[in-house]
């Protein structure tokens, strides 16, 4: 495997950890009105995405990978909602720990990472053309 | 004359010889390796390899098992290969048609 296919699977993982990032990402903002079903129920818990390098041992680099996925133990939000199914004996609703501001943000983020992954693959590509285009 | 055939024929093993496999040509019983065909078929070789990893991929893909941006590094990976196989072939038969025009 020459360098530049290293790079290549480097850059691919790096792209492939943002995925699972913007799915994620893509959970806690659809469920940021999830509350609970029952009275006092917990509602959605806002999901963490943590990465960590790891070596390829076919090709001897570091790639990224998802280190695990875990769970944000912010306190929730309270809501005064007496007539809400999940208000608790006080008449209070649990609101998901989810911030969309946070999310966004968050979401961002993944998309320049991706970005830069991608960047690297057509450059890295880019090059051996050239290259190669030497011969023509 | 022969200064000029003895260029051509070293310049046509060197271009052989950059294409990683065996020689051809004049002094092919000197070196260890195949003819002509021989390094056509394990240049090839290497360009399917590769391609066949690309097919795999995308079928994969297809089926939901592989994630995009592993075919495309697949299929790129694939498609380089492709070029450099092309480009030392094209290389190659250019060499091997200056000497068949050389004047004897």
């Amino acid at each position: 495997m020459s360098e530049f296919q290293k790079a290549m699977q480097v850059a691919t993982s790096g792209m492939i950890a943002q995925n699972v990032r913007v799915r994620v990402i893509s959970q806690n903002i659809a469920n940021a009105e999830s509350l609970g079903t029952s009275p006092g129920g917990k509602p959605y818990q806002r999901q963490t995405v943590s990465f960590k390098n790891a070596m390829d041992r076919a090709s001897g680099v570091e790639v990224v990978e998802v280190g695990r996925i875990g769970v944000d133990r912010t306190a929730f939000g309270q809501n005064f909602d007496p007539g809400h199914p999940a208000a608790d004996e006080n008449g209070y609703v649990l609101l998901p720990n989810v911030k969309p501001l946070i999310e966004m943000v968050d979401l961002r983020q993944a998309q320049r990472s991706y970005e830069a992954n991608l960047r690297v693959v057509d450059v890295a590509r880019t090059m051996v053309s050239r290259t190669i285009d030497l011969l023509r | 004359m022969s200064t000029s055939m003895a260029t051509a024929i070293n310049a046509y093993v060197d271009a052989v010889k950059s294409a990683g496999a065996g020689t051809g040509g004049a002094a092919a019983e000197k070196m260890p390796g195949g003819n002509f065909a021989d390094v056509m078929k394990s240049i090839g070789e290497s360009a399917l390899e590769a391609g066949a990893k690309a097919d795999q991929m995308s079928i994969a893909a297809v089926e939901g098992k592989a994630n995009v941006a592993e075919v495309v590094t697949a299929v790129a990976n694939a498609e380089l290969a492709l070029q450099t196989v092309v480009a030392v072939r094209d290389q190659v038969v250019t060499a091997y048609q200056e000497i068949l025009r050389m004047p004897i």
